[in-house]
């Protein structure tokens, strides 16, 4: 499991747990009788315009958190490698020139008829990236591997019946 | 910015009006009832046949997928809360006039035409684009379909379309009509006064009355948004009918995905904003007291109507072609998605301190609307990671994103839904509710599983499981067994939905108690004890039915046919042929004995490979053929490469 994935596990299980503490809480002040009172909702009124605040706050500051990490523009340099790859209903046509590990590749992505997903995982399925593969267009992708070994590649847009199917493997060599 | 009195709407009085929007109300809701029914039987089916108990063939779970769909979303989800915008009109006091009911009956046919196209294409005639038939999808059904099927479900998909634009046309005339009081005649100013913009500048949009009810503004901003999203999408759907008789008109995969989310974002709030409308009519009357919103709601919707139509990019987060301007559009789109969230925060504060130390009533209506807002709360969270491009990158077309929505979906917007039907339906039809008792358990169950159904989703989902798979690759099928159990349970759940309708509709209601949270609350504490434990044991006895019918299954897979009417090189020529069209073969490649036309691969008819050739090239691929040694097993190979050696006449180098 990547990074990103641990930091959404806890993402998710805090502000879950929050959301639900808030709700049997607002649950539970339900249980006594009460005389309503006009007073009391007009301060609830009152105090949206404070939520309304937090909410922007909290918006403004996870959005500086994560716009900076987009996987646009990214260049693979003047030592990288260029790697053209085709899909295909339901195949990957790899290229038969081995990929080498710790030089950055720039993936040459097209497809021959429909839309794809270009997806690289580890043989332990663990996703190291994904990337759209549109017909007429060349699609980009600049990854490092890390590591020389085996990789599986799967289609991750739905593509038809045999979309399950488009799988490949990518070797990374030294 | 001046304070006003709290908004309580007056219901339309007994008489014409008020009898025209229960009666078109009713229908619409009885019509979605049945789709959802449908519905979630095809997506029991679905999601048990992913996890290995009772597989589907692929192209029969693909066609199903997109009946599934569009079933659910747009013929329960859009057409249940389209039918109820008509009936939260009436208790809003907007009459209906006479060219919103010719919208409000268009709308009827038209969506119930589309439906009954989708559904005889997909499941009588196997299409199976997927609910958004990403362009070009549609003119590739390698096989499986072909272009006429293409063009009937692209014709039934722009029925679905143009109920909406009814929909939203009628919905315009009905909240800009006289009930709105505004003081001015121009329909522009009267339109901006229907989303609330009196509450910010109460001169320029003045109203005669109090101000424009609360729940007709999510009703009025989405019925604008709609027409603005959906008319692109119409004629892109329209250019791909013209394509079947002149192909040389084509569109742009570009233009066509960037078009498809155009419509593809706004429709998800098509589902969401009336289901808001919803909750501003029915929590207020629960927890007897006015919605807590002040004027700072209106800023939320008025973000909302312009933002709706503008964030559609997030939806191509990791499309980005060179020598294209996609990467800028999705990084403004960032924001623009985040400030759409503002509404539901702002609506989601309003209604759970509307609720707060209210005298909230816990009936059946007040239970599902309560659970709902938590759901619709919770799926916001997660709707957040899919909000943002650095977490999409990781999560985008993963069985997290299915979790997510059917949490929202089936949760957030549907609780609406069905407290909506609990509520209104006995007056619809004039009578009691059958069984409140009855209604709380149908809620209580639905959220434990359905939430349950989504948590497993996102858990195989956020560790890379991808989503449209119609098996899951063995790496995250950990959690799999477990989703058939609680599925199965799921589905049994809304008979009890069912039948309440059913003795309501026919008159054997009983005399409702309404009670409070100090005489419920041992029996909700009690009631989630065991509906938790009875969960719980449905689940496991679920996962062991599940894990022995997996492995029943992989033995029956793999076991010879008894008697082998041809056989080569240890292969059996029937199962061959079964397995020929199973397993997809005919996408790639012509086979006449199969009935296969695939061009992508070599013609087998004319290659007439060798029978080890064959075992050769499926168990390894080649070239751009992808290698099947594991999805099929040895026999299952043997068995497809002797069907292929007989029926092309390839030679027989099996040496037996």
């Amino acid at each position: 499991m990547g990074r990103i994935a641990i930091i959404l596990i806890i993402f998710l299980l805090a502000t879950t747990a929050l959301a639900a503490v808030f709700t049997v809480w607002v649950a539970m002040s339900t249980r006594k009788q009460r005389v309503q009172s006009d007073a009391e909702t007009h301060k609830l009124r009152e105090t949206e315009k404070a939520w309304f605040v937090i909410v922007i706050v909290a918006l403004v500051a996870l959005l500086f958190a994560t716009i900076f990490f987009t996987p646009y523009g990214r260049s693979a340099g003047s030592n990288g490698q260029v790697v053209k790859i085709e899909g295909v209903q339901f195949a990957w046509i790899l290229p038969t020139t081995p990929i080498k590990a710790g030089t950055p590749v720039e993936f040459d992505l097209t497809s021959k008829d429909v839309n794809h997903s270009f997806a690289v995982y580890t043989k332990g399925g663990k996703l190291l990236f994904q990337v759209q593969v549109m017909p007429g267009y060349t699609q980009k992708y600049v990854y490092t591997f890390k590591q020389a070994g085996t990789y599986d590649v799967l289609c991750l847009e739905y593509c038809g019946v045999d979309h399950a199917k488009m799988q490949a493997q990518l070797t990374v060599t030294t | 910015m001046t304070e006003q009195h709290p908004i309580v709407a007056t219901p339309l009085p007994e008489g014409a009006d008020r009898a025209y929007a229960k009666s078109i109300a009713f229908r619409y809701l009885i019509a979605s009832t049945v789709i959802l029914g449908a519905s979630g039987i095809l997506g029991m089916i679905l999601r048990d046949s992913q996890a290995g108990a009772g597989r589907v063939p692929d192209a029969w779970y693909y066609a199903i997928m997109t009946a599934h769909g569009l079933g659910a979303f747009v013929g329960w989800g859009a057409f249940a809360v389209m039918g109820l915008a008509w009936w939260v009109m009436a208790e809003a006091g907007f009459p209906i006039r006479r060219f919103g009911k010719w919208m409000a009956e268009a709308t009827w046919w038209l969506m119930v035409g589309g439906v009954f196209g989708v559904v005889v294409t997909c499941l009588l005639f196997k299409f199976g684009g997927s609910w958004v038939f990403l362009y070009p999808i549609s003119l590739y059904g390698s096989g499986v379909w072909g272009k006429w099927t293409a063009f009937f479900f692209t014709f039934s998909v722009l029925l679905a379309g143009l109920a909406i634009v009814t929909w939203c046309v009628g919905i315009l005339h009905t909240a800009v009509g006289p009930a709105l009081g505004a003081v001015s005649k121009n329909p522009i100013n009267r339109y901006f006064t229907s989303i609330g913009w009196g509450y910010l500048s109460p001169k320029r949009f003045a109203t005669t009355g109090k101000g424009v009810p609360y729940a007709v503004i999510p009703l009025a901003v989405i019925a604008l948004d709609m027409i603005i999203a959906t008319l692109p999408l119409a004629v892109m759907l329209i250019l791909l009918l013209v394509h079947t008789f002149v192909a040389s008109v084509t569109v742009d995969p570009l233009w066509a995905k960037n078009i498809l989310w155009w419509f593809g974002h706004p429709v998800v709030y098509l589902l969401l904003f009336p289901a808001v409308a919803v909750y501003y009519t029915l929590v207020p009357k629960k927890a007897g007291r006015p919605l807590v919103a002040g004027n700072i709601i209106a800023i939320g919707w008025a973000i909302a109507v312009t933002a709706n139509v503008i964030v559609w990019a997030h939806h191509v987060y990791i499309d980005y072609p060179s020598g294209t301007i996609q990467a800028s559009l999705n990084v403004i789109s960032q924001p623009l998605t985040f400030s759409v969230t503002v509404v539901s925060a702002l609506s989601l504060y309003s209604l759970f301190f509307t609720i707060f130390r209210s005298n909230y009533k816990w009936d059946t209506v007040g239970t599902a609307l309560f659970l709902g807002l938590f759901s619709w709360f919770s799926a916001g969270l997660s709707g957040m990671i899919n909000a943002t491009i650095a977490f999409d990158q990781v999560v985008h077309n993963t069985l997290f994103i299915v979790g997510h929505f059917h949490q929202m979906a089936l949760e957030g917007i549907g609780f609406a839904i069905i407290a909506a039907t609990y509520a209104w339906l006995p007056e619809f039809v004039g009578k009691k509710l059958y069984s409140d008792r009855m209604g709380r358990w149908h809620v209580w169950l639905t959220f434990s599983l359905g939430t349950l159904n989504s948590i497993i989703w996102m858990y195989q989902g956020i560790h890379g499981a991808p989503r449209r798979y119609a098996v899951v690759p063995h790496h995250w099928n950990a959690l799999n067994e477990w989703a058939v159990p609680v599925t199965v349970a799921l589905v049994l759940a809304q008979l009890l939905f069912a039948w309440n309708i059913i003795q309501t509709i026919r008159g054997k209601g009983e005399n409702r108690e309404v009670r409070t949270w100090q005489q419920v609350a041992p029996v909700v504490v009690a009631k989630a004890v065991v509906v938790s434990g009875v969960v719980v044991a449905i689940v496991v006895a679920g996962w062991a039915l599940g894990r022995h019918v997996g492995q029943t299954s992989a033995v029956a897979g793999t076991a010879p046919a008894a008697s082998a009417p041809t056989t080569i090189g240890g292969g059996t020529v029937a199962s061959g042929k079964t397995l020929f069209t199973a397993s997809g073969c005919g996408g790639c490649h012509t086979l006449a004995a199969a009935g296969a036309a695939g061009t992508v691969g070599p013609n087998l008819n004319t290659d007439a490979p060798a029978f080890s050739k064959s075992v050769d090239r499926i168990t390894n691929g080649g070239g751009a053929m992808p290698p099947y040694g594991k999805q099929l097993s040895a026999q299952q190979i043997k068995d497809l490469a002797a069907f292929i050696t007989a029926s092309s006449g390839g030679s027989d180098d099996s040496g037996g």
